[in-house]
Protein backbone atom coordinates (compact mmCIF):
# COMPACT_ATOMS: atom_id res chain seq x y z
CA UNK A 1 0.00 0.00 0.00
CA UNK A 2 0.82 3.73 -0.26
CA UNK A 3 0.15 6.80 1.77
CA UNK A 4 0.00 9.89 0.87
CA UNK A 5 -0.58 12.44 3.35
CA UNK A 6 -4.64 12.60 2.29
CA UNK A 7 -5.12 9.27 0.42
CA UNK A 8 -4.65 5.98 1.37
CA UNK A 9 -4.94 3.36 -1.23
CA UNK A 10 -5.32 -0.31 -0.17
CA UNK A 11 -5.83 -3.48 -2.06
CA UNK A 12 -9.48 -5.13 -0.94
CA UNK A 13 -8.76 -7.79 1.31
CA UNK A 14 -6.15 -6.36 3.47
CA UNK A 15 -5.91 -5.73 7.02
CA UNK A 16 -5.14 -1.47 7.42
CA UNK A 17 -3.68 -0.62 10.70
CA UNK A 18 -3.98 3.31 11.03
CA UNK A 19 -2.18 5.49 13.66
CA UNK A 20 -3.25 8.39 15.00
CA UNK A 21 -0.75 11.07 13.81
CA UNK A 22 1.74 11.29 16.64
CA UNK A 23 0.00 9.93 19.31
CA UNK A 24 0.91 7.61 21.50
CA UNK A 25 -0.37 3.89 21.24
CA UNK A 26 -2.00 4.23 24.77
CA UNK A 27 -3.57 8.13 24.07
CA UNK A 28 -7.63 8.20 24.02
CA UNK A 29 -8.73 8.91 20.95
CA UNK A 30 -11.87 8.81 18.69
CA UNK A 31 -11.70 7.58 15.16
CA UNK A 32 -14.28 8.30 12.79
CA UNK A 33 -15.92 7.08 9.17
CA UNK A 34 -17.42 9.72 7.19
CA UNK A 35 -18.34 11.43 10.64
CA UNK A 36 -19.55 8.50 12.32
CA UNK A 37 -18.13 7.35 15.12
CA UNK A 38 -16.09 4.41 15.25
CA UNK A 39 -17.17 1.51 17.89
CA UNK A 40 -13.85 0.75 20.35
CA UNK A 41 -13.93 -2.80 18.96
CA UNK A 42 -11.86 -1.74 16.04
CA UNK A 43 -9.40 -0.12 18.48
CA UNK A 44 -6.09 -1.56 19.42
CA UNK A 45 -5.01 1.41 21.55
CA UNK A 46 -5.28 4.56 19.62
CA UNK A 47 -4.58 2.50 16.53
CA UNK A 48 -7.88 1.67 13.84
CA UNK A 49 -7.44 -1.61 12.84
CA UNK A 50 -9.47 -2.47 9.99
CA UNK A 51 -9.97 -6.16 8.75
CA UNK A 52 -10.33 -7.64 4.71
CA UNK A 53 -11.27 -3.87 3.87
CA UNK A 54 -14.07 -4.51 1.60
CA UNK A 55 -14.92 -1.36 -1.23
CA UNK A 56 -17.57 0.22 1.31
CA UNK A 57 -15.01 1.19 3.37
CA UNK A 58 -13.45 3.69 1.31
CA UNK A 59 -13.86 7.19 2.72
CA UNK A 60 -12.56 9.47 4.97
CA UNK A 61 -11.14 8.75 8.36
CA UNK A 62 -10.31 10.83 11.08
CA UNK A 63 -9.15 10.84 14.84
CA UNK A 64 -9.43 13.03 17.24
CA UNK A 65 -7.66 13.55 20.69
CA UNK A 66 -10.25 11.83 23.52
CA UNK A 67 -10.72 15.07 26.07
CA UNK A 68 -10.22 17.97 23.43
CA UNK A 69 -11.26 17.13 20.22
CA UNK A 70 -8.44 18.06 18.45
CA UNK A 71 -8.59 16.88 15.33
CA UNK A 72 -5.07 14.76 14.79
CA UNK A 73 -5.08 12.78 11.84
CA UNK A 74 -7.31 12.70 8.89
CA UNK A 75 -6.88 10.39 6.05
CA UNK A 76 -9.04 9.49 2.46
CA UNK A 77 -8.98 5.93 2.35
CA UNK A 78 -9.49 3.96 -0.88
CA UNK A 79 -9.71 0.73 -1.43
CA UNK A 80 -9.36 -1.14 -4.79
CA UNK A 81 -7.20 -3.57 -6.65
CA UNK A 82 -4.10 -3.54 -8.52
CA UNK A 83 -4.84 -3.65 -12.55
CA UNK A 84 -5.46 -6.70 -14.52
CA UNK A 85 -4.16 -7.09 -17.48
CA UNK A 86 -6.21 -4.68 -20.16
CA UNK A 87 -7.43 -5.37 -23.15
CA UNK A 88 -5.56 -3.42 -25.87
CA UNK A 89 -6.93 -3.24 -30.29
CA UNK A 90 -5.81 -1.49 -32.68
CA UNK A 91 -7.54 -0.34 -36.04
CA UNK A 92 -7.35 2.03 -39.26
CA UNK A 93 -10.48 3.10 -40.05
CA UNK A 94 -8.92 6.34 -42.00
CA UNK A 95 -6.43 4.24 -43.91
CA UNK A 96 -3.71 5.47 -45.13
CA UNK A 97 -3.46 8.44 -42.68
CA UNK A 98 -2.68 6.23 -39.61
CA UNK A 99 -4.62 4.41 -37.34
CA UNK A 100 -5.71 4.42 -33.42
CA UNK A 101 -5.54 1.88 -30.15
CA UNK A 102 -7.96 2.02 -28.05
CA UNK A 103 -8.16 -0.07 -24.40
CA UNK A 104 -10.27 -1.18 -21.11
CA UNK A 105 -9.56 -2.69 -18.39
CA UNK A 106 -11.71 -6.39 -18.27
CA UNK A 107 -12.26 -5.11 -14.37
CA UNK A 108 -12.58 -2.39 -12.38
CA UNK A 109 -10.12 -1.20 -10.17
CA UNK A 110 -11.83 1.54 -8.14
CA UNK A 111 -8.96 3.77 -8.04
CA UNK A 112 -7.23 6.15 -10.57
CA UNK A 113 -5.50 4.28 -12.95
CA UNK A 114 -2.84 5.88 -15.53
CA UNK A 115 -1.98 4.22 -19.31
CA UNK A 116 1.19 4.34 -20.71
CA UNK A 117 1.30 3.35 -24.52
CA UNK A 118 4.40 3.14 -26.93
CA UNK A 119 4.36 2.47 -30.52
CA UNK A 120 7.13 0.76 -32.61
CA UNK A 121 7.80 0.69 -36.06
CA UNK A 122 10.90 -1.53 -36.45
CA UNK A 123 13.70 0.46 -34.41
CA UNK A 124 11.64 3.55 -34.82
CA UNK A 125 9.02 5.16 -31.64
CA UNK A 126 6.46 7.10 -32.78
CA UNK A 127 4.48 8.75 -30.69
CA UNK A 128 0.63 7.97 -29.99
CA UNK A 129 -1.51 11.35 -29.45
CA UNK A 130 -3.98 10.58 -26.78
CA UNK A 131 -7.26 11.59 -26.74
CA UNK A 132 -9.00 13.75 -23.71
CA UNK A 133 -9.32 12.07 -20.39
CA UNK A 134 -11.67 9.90 -19.89
CA UNK A 135 -11.07 8.14 -23.37
CA UNK A 136 -9.01 5.34 -23.59
CA UNK A 137 -7.61 6.01 -27.13
CA UNK A 138 -4.70 7.49 -28.98
CA UNK A 139 -4.23 8.51 -32.63
CA UNK A 140 -1.01 7.96 -34.92
CA UNK A 141 -0.13 9.08 -38.66
CA UNK A 142 1.82 6.38 -40.47
CA UNK A 143 4.95 7.48 -41.65
CA UNK A 144 5.44 5.09 -43.99
CA UNK A 145 3.29 3.44 -46.26
CA UNK A 146 3.64 -0.37 -48.01
CA UNK A 147 5.95 -1.57 -45.23
CA UNK A 148 6.47 -5.14 -44.13
CA UNK A 149 8.20 -4.02 -41.00
CA UNK A 150 5.34 -4.81 -37.87
CA UNK A 151 4.23 -2.92 -35.78
CA UNK A 152 4.03 -3.50 -31.80
CA UNK A 153 2.40 -1.26 -29.28
CA UNK A 154 2.56 -1.81 -25.82
CA UNK A 155 0.19 -0.64 -22.99
CA UNK A 156 0.87 0.04 -19.38
CA UNK A 157 -1.62 0.60 -16.71
CA UNK A 158 -0.53 1.68 -13.29
CA UNK A 159 -2.49 2.50 -10.26
CA UNK A 160 -1.37 2.67 -6.61
CA UNK A 161 -1.12 -1.11 -6.10
CA UNK A 162 0.38 -2.16 -9.06
CA UNK A 163 0.84 -2.38 -12.52
CA UNK A 164 0.04 -4.78 -15.70
CA UNK A 165 0.27 -4.46 -19.67
CA UNK A 166 -0.09 -6.15 -22.64
CA UNK A 167 1.43 -5.78 -26.20
CA UNK A 168 -0.08 -6.31 -29.90
CA UNK A 169 1.75 -6.99 -32.86
CA UNK A 170 0.20 -6.21 -36.28
CA UNK A 171 0.90 -5.42 -39.99
CA UNK A 172 0.31 -1.98 -41.83
CA UNK A 173 -2.76 -4.07 -43.85
CA UNK A 174 -4.15 -6.33 -41.03
CA UNK A 175 -5.28 -3.87 -38.92
CA UNK A 176 -7.07 -1.43 -41.98
CA UNK A 177 -11.03 -1.98 -41.13
CA UNK A 178 -13.59 0.97 -42.25
CA UNK A 179 -16.55 2.26 -40.70
CA UNK A 180 -20.11 0.73 -41.93
CA UNK A 181 -21.33 2.99 -45.44
CA UNK A 182 -23.18 6.23 -44.43
CA UNK A 183 -26.32 7.17 -45.22
CA UNK A 184 -27.87 4.10 -46.39
CA UNK A 185 -31.26 4.73 -48.49
CA UNK A 186 -33.99 1.47 -50.09
CA UNK A 187 -36.69 2.62 -52.03
CA UNK A 188 -39.14 0.99 -54.14
CA UNK A 189 -39.08 1.35 -57.90
CA UNK A 190 -41.97 2.35 -59.26
CA UNK A 191 -44.02 -0.20 -61.29
CA UNK A 192 -41.33 -2.49 -59.70
CA UNK A 193 -42.87 -4.93 -58.00
CA UNK A 194 -39.93 -6.91 -57.46
CA UNK A 195 -37.03 -4.42 -56.96
CA UNK A 196 -35.71 -2.51 -54.51
CA UNK A 197 -32.98 0.53 -55.06
CA UNK A 198 -30.29 0.62 -52.76
CA UNK A 199 -27.52 3.55 -52.67
CA UNK A 200 -25.69 4.71 -49.79
CA UNK A 201 -22.20 6.72 -49.04
CA UNK A 202 -18.37 6.14 -48.10
CA UNK A 203 -17.79 6.04 -44.72
CA UNK A 204 -16.73 9.66 -43.92
CA UNK A 205 -13.79 8.85 -42.08
CA UNK A 206 -12.25 6.89 -45.28
CA UNK A 207 -9.99 10.18 -46.48
CA UNK A 208 -9.74 9.15 -50.05
CA UNK A 209 -11.83 6.58 -51.65
CA UNK A 210 -10.29 7.53 -55.26
CA UNK A 211 -6.98 6.43 -54.24
CA UNK A 212 -8.06 4.11 -51.94
CA UNK A 213 -11.60 2.67 -53.38
CA UNK A 214 -13.89 0.45 -51.23
CA UNK A 215 -15.88 -2.58 -52.11
CA UNK A 216 -19.04 -3.35 -50.86
CA UNK A 217 -21.43 -6.34 -49.13
CA UNK A 218 -24.73 -5.71 -49.39
CA UNK A 219 -27.22 -8.53 -47.74
CA UNK A 220 -30.98 -8.37 -47.23
CA UNK A 221 -33.85 -10.52 -46.54
CA UNK A 222 -37.94 -9.94 -45.89
CA UNK A 223 -38.87 -9.39 -42.32
CA UNK A 224 -40.37 -13.02 -42.40
CA UNK A 225 -37.40 -14.98 -43.31
CA UNK A 226 -34.34 -15.49 -41.28
CA UNK A 227 -31.99 -16.42 -44.51
CA UNK A 228 -30.17 -13.27 -45.73
CA UNK A 229 -29.00 -12.99 -49.66
CA UNK A 230 -25.92 -11.67 -50.40
CA UNK A 231 -24.06 -9.49 -53.19
CA UNK A 232 -20.19 -8.25 -53.40
CA UNK A 233 -20.24 -5.18 -55.25
CA UNK A 234 -16.42 -4.23 -56.46
CA UNK A 235 -17.36 -0.33 -57.28
CA UNK A 236 -20.39 2.11 -56.81
CA UNK A 237 -22.39 2.87 -54.18
CA UNK A 238 -25.80 2.07 -55.53
CA UNK A 239 -27.40 -1.02 -56.18
CA UNK A 240 -30.74 -2.49 -57.51
CA UNK A 241 -32.55 -5.59 -55.76
CA UNK A 242 -34.00 -7.56 -58.65
CA UNK A 243 -35.54 -10.60 -56.52
CA UNK A 244 -37.61 -8.87 -53.60
CA UNK A 245 -40.74 -10.57 -52.83
CA UNK A 246 -43.50 -8.72 -54.05
CA UNK A 247 -45.19 -6.92 -50.63
CA UNK A 248 -42.80 -8.21 -48.47
CA UNK A 249 -40.69 -5.63 -46.28
CA UNK A 250 -37.07 -6.14 -46.43
CA UNK A 251 -34.34 -5.29 -44.01
CA UNK A 252 -30.97 -4.13 -45.54
CA UNK A 253 -27.52 -3.29 -45.03
CA UNK A 254 -24.12 -2.99 -46.43
CA UNK A 255 -20.29 -3.16 -45.20
CA UNK A 256 -17.85 -1.86 -46.55
CA UNK A 257 -13.80 -3.00 -47.49
CA UNK A 258 -11.21 -1.61 -48.96
CA UNK A 259 -10.48 -3.28 -51.97
CA UNK A 260 -6.87 -4.45 -51.41
CA UNK A 261 -6.33 -4.85 -48.15
CA UNK A 262 -7.25 -5.36 -44.09
CA UNK A 263 -11.01 -6.30 -43.33
CA UNK A 264 -14.94 -6.00 -44.14
CA UNK A 265 -16.72 -3.27 -41.74
CA UNK A 266 -19.00 -3.61 -39.39
CA UNK A 267 -22.57 -3.49 -41.12
CA UNK A 268 -24.32 -0.56 -41.21
CA UNK A 269 -27.58 0.67 -39.60
CA UNK A 270 -30.55 -1.57 -41.24
CA UNK A 271 -33.00 0.06 -43.28
CA UNK A 272 -36.37 -0.94 -44.40
CA UNK A 273 -37.77 -0.79 -47.10
CA UNK A 274 -41.20 -2.73 -49.13
CA UNK A 275 -41.34 -2.78 -53.02
CA UNK A 276 -43.72 -1.05 -55.17
CA UNK A 277 -47.29 -2.86 -55.46
CA UNK A 278 -50.55 -1.85 -57.12
CA UNK A 279 -52.47 0.73 -55.79
CA UNK A 280 -56.01 -1.04 -54.68
CA UNK A 281 -58.91 -0.97 -57.43
CA UNK A 282 -61.83 1.72 -56.59
CA UNK A 283 -64.58 -0.06 -54.72
CA UNK A 284 -67.79 0.03 -56.61
CA UNK A 285 -69.96 -1.75 -54.57
CA UNK A 286 -73.08 0.62 -52.57
CA UNK A 287 -71.70 -1.26 -49.05
CA UNK A 288 -68.20 0.90 -49.63
CA UNK A 289 -69.76 3.86 -50.87
CA UNK A 290 -70.45 5.33 -47.51
CA UNK A 291 -66.37 4.64 -46.34
CA UNK A 292 -65.39 6.91 -49.26
CA UNK A 293 -67.95 9.68 -48.94
CA UNK A 294 -65.52 11.24 -45.67
CA UNK A 295 -62.71 11.27 -47.75
CA UNK A 296 -64.23 13.32 -50.76
CA UNK A 297 -67.19 16.18 -50.60
CA UNK A 298 -67.25 16.30 -54.21
CA UNK A 299 -68.01 12.88 -54.83
CA UNK A 300 -70.51 12.62 -51.96
CA UNK A 301 -73.59 10.61 -52.57
CA UNK A 302 -75.98 10.21 -49.72
CA UNK A 303 -76.30 7.12 -48.34
CA UNK A 304 -79.82 5.73 -48.96
CA UNK A 305 -81.60 5.73 -45.90
CA UNK A 306 -82.87 2.18 -45.98
CA UNK A 307 -79.49 1.27 -45.87
CA UNK A 308 -78.73 3.08 -42.35
CA UNK A 309 -82.57 2.05 -41.09
CA UNK A 310 -82.87 -1.58 -41.64
CA UNK A 311 -85.09 -2.24 -39.63
CA UNK A 312 -83.29 -5.05 -39.04
CA UNK A 313 -80.59 -3.58 -36.99
CA UNK A 314 -82.67 -0.87 -35.47
CA UNK A 315 -84.22 -2.30 -32.12
CA UNK A 316 -87.11 0.27 -30.83
CA UNK A 317 -89.70 2.30 -31.29
CA UNK A 318 -88.23 6.04 -31.18
CA UNK A 319 -85.37 4.31 -33.45
CA UNK A 320 -87.77 4.79 -36.40
CA UNK A 321 -87.62 8.90 -35.94
CA UNK A 322 -84.10 8.92 -35.38
CA UNK A 323 -83.74 7.07 -38.49
CA UNK A 324 -85.69 9.73 -40.97
CA UNK A 325 -84.46 12.34 -39.30
CA UNK A 326 -80.92 11.24 -40.06
CA UNK A 327 -81.88 10.33 -43.73
CA UNK A 328 -83.27 14.26 -44.05
CA UNK A 329 -80.53 15.58 -42.68
CA UNK A 330 -77.85 13.87 -45.05
CA UNK A 331 -80.04 14.32 -47.94
CA UNK A 332 -79.51 18.38 -47.26
CA UNK A 333 -75.97 17.62 -47.00
CA UNK A 334 -76.33 16.14 -50.72
CA UNK A 335 -78.35 18.80 -52.23
CA UNK A 336 -75.13 21.64 -50.17
CA UNK A 337 -72.73 19.98 -52.25
CA UNK A 338 -73.81 19.15 -55.87
CA UNK B 1 4.51 10.06 -80.45
CA UNK B 2 1.46 11.79 -79.57
CA UNK B 3 2.73 14.60 -76.83
CA UNK B 4 2.23 13.86 -73.04
CA UNK B 5 -1.23 16.00 -72.61
CA UNK B 6 -3.18 15.37 -75.82
CA UNK B 7 -6.35 13.39 -75.76
CA UNK B 8 -5.42 10.31 -77.49
CA UNK B 9 -2.31 10.60 -74.86
CA UNK B 10 -4.58 10.96 -71.93
CA UNK B 11 -7.10 8.01 -73.26
CA UNK B 12 -3.66 6.13 -73.72
CA UNK B 13 -2.58 7.06 -70.08
CA UNK B 14 -5.77 5.71 -68.12
CA UNK B 15 -6.56 2.78 -70.25
CA UNK B 16 -3.08 1.49 -69.18
CA UNK B 17 -3.26 2.39 -65.79
CA UNK B 18 -6.85 0.55 -65.92
CA UNK B 19 -5.16 -2.58 -66.88
CA UNK B 20 -2.07 -2.05 -65.06
CA UNK B 21 -4.79 -1.97 -61.69
CA UNK B 22 -5.83 -4.85 -62.96
CA UNK B 23 -2.69 -6.69 -63.49
CA UNK B 24 -1.15 -5.79 -60.22
CA UNK B 25 -4.13 -7.49 -58.24
CA UNK B 26 -3.99 -10.63 -60.03
CA UNK B 27 0.03 -10.40 -59.49
CA UNK B 28 -0.99 -9.77 -55.73
CA UNK B 29 -3.45 -12.50 -55.16
CA UNK B 30 -1.05 -15.04 -57.22
CA UNK B 31 2.08 -13.78 -55.08
CA UNK B 32 -0.23 -14.45 -51.79
CA UNK B 33 -0.95 -18.04 -53.43
CA UNK B 34 2.91 -18.21 -53.89
CA UNK B 35 3.81 -17.38 -50.67
CA UNK B 36 1.58 -19.94 -49.35
CA UNK B 37 3.10 -22.71 -51.50
CA UNK B 38 7.10 -21.52 -50.87
CA UNK B 39 5.96 -21.63 -46.98
CA UNK B 40 4.90 -25.10 -47.40
CA UNK B 41 7.84 -26.24 -49.86
CA UNK B 42 10.48 -24.53 -47.79
CA UNK B 43 9.08 -25.85 -44.80
CA UNK B 44 8.94 -22.38 -42.98
CA UNK B 45 7.45 -21.15 -40.58
CA UNK B 46 4.75 -18.65 -42.34
CA UNK B 47 5.42 -15.62 -39.05
CA UNK B 48 8.83 -16.08 -39.32
CA UNK B 49 10.20 -12.56 -39.52
CA UNK B 50 12.68 -11.39 -42.70
CA UNK B 51 15.01 -8.48 -41.75
CA UNK B 52 15.41 -6.10 -44.66
CA UNK B 53 16.99 -8.36 -48.06
CA UNK B 54 20.19 -7.20 -49.78
CA UNK B 55 19.18 -6.30 -53.21
CA UNK B 56 15.43 -6.00 -52.62
CA UNK B 57 13.77 -3.33 -53.20
CA UNK B 58 11.41 -2.54 -50.63
CA UNK B 59 7.98 -0.96 -51.28
CA UNK B 60 8.24 1.00 -47.65
CA UNK B 61 7.73 4.75 -48.87
CA UNK B 62 7.21 8.12 -46.51
CA UNK B 63 4.99 11.12 -47.92
CA UNK B 64 3.91 8.67 -50.91
CA UNK B 65 1.33 11.04 -50.77
CA UNK B 66 3.12 14.06 -52.24
CA UNK B 67 4.70 11.76 -55.46
CA UNK B 68 4.82 13.07 -58.16
CA UNK B 69 3.50 10.58 -61.53
CA UNK B 70 7.16 10.30 -62.81
CA UNK B 71 8.75 9.39 -59.53
CA UNK B 72 6.07 6.65 -59.15
CA UNK B 73 6.53 4.97 -62.38
CA UNK B 74 10.16 4.96 -62.06
CA UNK B 75 10.66 3.60 -58.64
CA UNK B 76 7.75 0.84 -59.90
CA UNK B 77 10.14 0.51 -62.90
CA UNK B 78 13.13 -0.33 -60.81
CA UNK B 79 11.58 -2.38 -58.55
CA UNK B 80 9.78 -4.79 -60.88
CA UNK B 81 13.22 -4.83 -62.96
CA UNK B 82 15.23 -5.90 -59.95
CA UNK B 83 12.02 -8.17 -59.26
CA UNK B 84 12.41 -10.17 -62.71
CA UNK B 85 16.42 -10.83 -62.12
CA UNK B 86 15.69 -12.08 -58.34
CA UNK B 87 12.73 -14.19 -59.64
CA UNK B 88 14.56 -15.44 -62.29
CA UNK B 89 17.26 -16.46 -59.73
CA UNK B 90 14.70 -18.09 -57.31
CA UNK B 91 13.21 -20.44 -60.37
CA UNK B 92 16.60 -21.64 -61.13
CA UNK B 93 17.51 -22.34 -57.66
CA UNK B 94 14.46 -24.38 -57.43
CA UNK B 95 15.03 -26.27 -60.54
CA UNK B 96 18.41 -27.18 -58.90
CA UNK B 97 17.40 -28.28 -55.40
CA UNK B 98 13.97 -29.87 -55.98
CA UNK B 99 14.31 -31.07 -60.06
CA UNK B 100 11.81 -33.03 -60.70
CA UNK B 101 10.14 -33.18 -57.26
CA UNK B 102 9.02 -29.71 -57.62
CA UNK B 103 5.67 -30.01 -58.86
CA UNK B 104 3.80 -27.14 -57.55
CA UNK B 105 6.84 -24.30 -56.69
CA UNK B 106 8.54 -24.19 -60.05
CA UNK B 107 5.21 -23.44 -62.60
CA UNK B 108 3.98 -21.02 -59.46
CA UNK B 109 7.19 -18.81 -59.51
CA UNK B 110 7.61 -19.09 -62.89
CA UNK B 111 4.07 -17.39 -63.48
CA UNK B 112 4.41 -14.82 -61.29
CA UNK B 113 7.89 -13.70 -63.14
CA UNK B 114 5.85 -13.70 -66.48
CA UNK B 115 3.33 -11.41 -65.10
CA UNK B 116 6.10 -9.08 -63.38
CA UNK B 117 7.65 -9.10 -66.93
CA UNK B 118 4.60 -8.04 -68.45
CA UNK B 119 3.86 -5.35 -65.26
CA UNK B 120 7.49 -3.87 -66.07
CA UNK B 121 6.30 -3.77 -69.60
CA UNK B 122 3.52 -1.90 -68.74
CA UNK B 123 5.45 0.55 -66.57
CA UNK B 124 8.15 1.35 -69.48
CA UNK B 125 4.69 1.82 -71.52
CA UNK B 126 3.68 4.15 -69.35
CA UNK B 127 7.41 6.38 -69.03
CA UNK B 128 7.09 6.55 -72.66
CA UNK B 129 3.95 8.31 -72.82
CA UNK B 130 5.18 10.88 -70.26
CA UNK B 131 7.52 11.85 -73.35
CA UNK B 132 10.45 10.59 -70.92
CA UNK B 133 11.15 6.65 -72.06
CA UNK B 134 12.05 4.35 -69.33
CA UNK B 135 15.28 4.27 -68.74
CA UNK B 136 17.97 1.65 -69.74
CA UNK B 137 18.67 -1.42 -67.59
CA UNK B 138 21.17 -1.60 -64.66
CA UNK B 139 24.22 -4.08 -65.90
CA UNK B 140 24.10 -5.39 -62.44
CA UNK B 141 21.88 -7.99 -61.60
CA UNK B 142 21.07 -9.77 -57.77
CA UNK B 143 23.71 -10.02 -55.78
CA UNK B 144 25.22 -13.49 -56.14
CA UNK B 145 23.75 -16.26 -53.16
CA UNK B 146 27.18 -18.39 -53.39
CA UNK B 147 28.04 -17.39 -49.65
CA UNK B 148 24.42 -17.96 -48.28
CA UNK B 149 23.51 -21.44 -46.35
CA UNK B 150 20.17 -23.71 -47.55
CA UNK B 151 18.61 -21.79 -44.95
CA UNK B 152 19.38 -18.34 -45.43
CA UNK B 153 18.25 -19.07 -49.49
CA UNK B 154 15.20 -20.06 -48.36
CA UNK B 155 14.43 -17.05 -46.04
CA UNK B 156 16.01 -14.80 -48.51
CA UNK B 157 13.31 -16.19 -51.24
CA UNK B 158 10.72 -15.78 -48.26
CA UNK B 159 11.69 -12.13 -48.41
CA UNK B 160 11.25 -11.43 -51.59
CA UNK B 161 7.79 -12.77 -52.36
CA UNK B 162 6.49 -10.91 -49.27
CA UNK B 163 7.74 -7.37 -50.52
CA UNK B 164 6.84 -8.08 -54.18
CA UNK B 165 3.19 -8.43 -52.44
CA UNK B 166 3.61 -5.52 -51.26
CA UNK B 167 4.42 -4.05 -54.13
CA UNK B 168 1.63 -5.09 -55.66
CA UNK B 169 -0.56 -3.38 -53.39
CA UNK B 170 1.49 -0.21 -53.64
CA UNK B 171 1.48 -0.09 -57.69
CA UNK B 172 -2.02 -0.47 -57.89
CA UNK B 173 -2.59 2.77 -55.57
CA UNK B 174 0.39 4.10 -57.94
CA UNK B 175 -1.54 3.76 -60.94
CA UNK B 176 -4.76 4.94 -59.11
CA UNK B 177 -2.74 8.28 -58.35
CA UNK B 178 -1.65 8.65 -62.36
CA UNK B 179 -5.27 7.68 -63.50
CA UNK B 180 -6.59 10.92 -61.57
CA UNK B 181 -7.37 12.98 -64.10
CA UNK B 182 -6.83 16.32 -62.14
CA UNK B 183 -2.42 15.30 -61.86
CA UNK B 184 -0.52 15.95 -64.54
CA UNK B 185 2.23 13.21 -64.66
CA UNK B 186 5.17 15.72 -63.81
CA UNK B 187 3.62 17.96 -61.13
CA UNK B 188 3.36 16.86 -57.56
CA UNK B 189 -0.41 17.08 -55.99
CA UNK B 190 -0.96 20.17 -54.05
CA UNK B 191 -2.43 20.26 -51.20
CA UNK B 192 -5.39 22.74 -52.26
CA UNK B 193 -6.04 21.28 -55.52
CA UNK B 194 -9.62 19.92 -56.23
CA UNK B 195 -10.76 17.53 -59.20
Amino acid sequence: SSTDSHIQYERVGADVTMKCGSMDWDAAVTWTANGTDIDESHLNGSYLILKKVDLTQSGQYSCYEGSSWHLKYQTYLRVGTPPKEPVLMCRSNNYPKGFYCSWHLPTPTYIPNSFNISVIHGTREMVCERDVFPKNRCHIRYLQLFSTVKYKVTLTVTNALGKNSTSVTFDEFAIVKPDPPESVVAKPVPNNPRRLEVSWQNPSSWPDPESFPLKFFLRYRPLILDQWQHVELSDGTSHTITDAYAGKEYIIQVAAKDNDIGTWSDWSVAVHATPWTEEPKHLTTEAQVTETTSASTSSFMPPPTTKICDKGAVVGSGAVAVCWTAGLVLAAYGVLFI
Amino acid sequence: MAAADSPSAALRRHDLCTRGIRLAGKMRADVVDLLDTYVEQQGLDASVSVTAVEGVPAAAVERWDEQTGTQRLLENLAAYRAFRALLAQMLEEQQEQLGEADAALGPALAAVLLQVSAFAYHLEELLRLESRGPPSEEGAGPPPLSHLGLFERKLRGLGVLRELAQWAVRSARDLRQLAKPSLGSSSAPGPAESP
